[in-house]
């Protein structure tokens, strides 16, 4: 696995100090779905059904229905949604920042997640029960998974009508000191009016965090995952501040996380159809 | 702060109104037009002052429409309703309309947006 991390770290340096080897996009020069104002905060909600399976024995799927979105981006500094970021480098074909992300996981375990929140509402949408691992049948229970960030450097990249990202990033938050490889690369099918985009990628995690999260004491250690996955995403714009989107993503989980005695599935399968109010 | 733009005699005022030059001030002094905006719609304040009476007209140029006069006033103001999309430039000129005796602009700036890519997070549930 270590081979594996050496190489994608090369390609992402190899790629990074070649950008004319890329073919850059045509450079943005207005407000689109792939483009955003500098300066300008975008606040918009997404009302609509959905769900996203949980894996996690015992624990029901999580219900899609509010989704907020919030983001900014200026010269540098950019929040998206629930991740910050400062941009170290811009180019036409590549793009480089430093961010910090969720860990994802922990939305599995915990109704009060922040992204459960976003998700749901304060108020919670999704029957958890309980917000700490009491579902979880109780021969199994352990420590709660906490709310942790990881941080580090993503790579982004264009080629011709594809897009690409890469990022590598360490548990910052004290939990596992884990790390996650997140990679993906992204194909826009149309792109008129009507936006339909494919995506693939995976995530690996380390074995630190596999475990915080899927491992059980004394019973099951599982070491590092990787998860592929694939996502279609459909928009299609109704008025100045309506938008009609959908996708579907599917992630296969790795054997280190089913072969856990806390979990029952799989993969996740994510779902929306909903319509996105533009606030501002 | 209001621009102030004095009368001189680039405008062809004679001496004696640069001895006694015409006040002129506009609100607002600059009309910023965002990306989607086409022209400034805005209520123009123009007012002005003489040290000595004075009968003259205040015209907007490209704006034909409008024209306001006083005959042996030393001030006066004037507001309009004005749609403009390039730099509104106010004059105060005689009765005859010949000669310029005081000049001044509201400046349109069109807000030049900047745009960069965003991120796609394929992993999240925000799209």
């Amino acid at each position: 696995m270590h081979s594996r991390l050496r190489i994608l770290a090369l390609l992402m340096v190899v790629a990074f100090c070649k950008p004319t080897g890329a073919i850059a996009q045509a450079k943005c020069t207005a407000a689109s779905p792939e483009c955003v104002a500098v300066g300008e905060w975008d606040l918009s909600v997404a009302l609509g059904a959905g769900v996203r399976t949980n894996p996690v024995q015992g624990r029901s799927d999580i219900p899609l229905i509010v989704i907020p979105q919030v983001s900014y981006y200026g010269r540098r500094f950019f929040l998206d949604s629930l991740e910050p970021g400062f941009t170290l480098y811009e180019g036409n074909a590549n793009t480089l920042n430093l961010v910090a992300a969720p860990g994802y996981d922990r939305v599995f375990f915990s109704r009060n997640d922040l992204q459960n929140v976003f998700v749901n509402g304060p108020l919670g949408g999704a029957n958890f029960g309980a917000d700490t691992d009491t579902e979880v049948p109780i021969e199994y229970r352990g420590h709660r998974r906490r709310t942790t960030y990881l941080v580090g450097p993503e790579w982004l990249f264009s080629y011709d009508r594809f897009t690409g990202q890469l990022s590598a990033l360490r548990e910052v938050t004290g939990r596992h000191d884990g790390y996650e490889i997140r990679g993906a690369v992204s194909a826009a099918l149309i792109q008129t009016e009507n936006s339909l985009v494919a995506n693939a990628g995976f995530t690996w995690k380390s074995a630190q965090t596999v475990r915080y999260y899927y491992g059980v004491q004394e019973l099951y250690r599982p070491d590092a995952a990787l998860n592929p996955f694939v996502k279609v995403a459909y928009s299609r714009p109704l008025s100045e501040r309506w938008t009609l989107n959908a996708f579907v993503h599917y992630e296969h989980l790795s054997n280190e996380i089913t072969d856990s005695p806390i979990v029952s599935n799989h993969s996740v399968v994510t779902a929306f159809v909903g319509f996105n109010f533009k606030v501002l | 702060m209001f621009g102030v733009l004095l009368a001189t005699s680039a405008h062809g005022a004679v001496d004696n109104e640069r001895q006694h030059p015409i006040e002129l001030r506009l609100r607002p002094r600059v009309c910023t037009l965002s990306e989607d905006d086409a022209a400034c719609n805005t209520t123009v304040r123009a007012q002005w002052h003489s040290t000595k009476n004075e009968s003259l007209c205040l015209v907007i140029v490209d704006q034909p429409n409008i024209r306001r006069c006083w005959e042996q006033h030393s001030e006066g103001v004037y507001s309009v309703e004005v749609a403009f999309s390039q730099d509104l430039v106010v004059q105060l000129r005689d009765t005859e309309l010949d000669r310029v005796l005081a000049s001044q602009a509201i400046a349109v700036i069109r807000k030049a947006l900047q745009f960069r890519r965003k991120r796609r997070q394929p992993w999240s549930i925000f799209y």
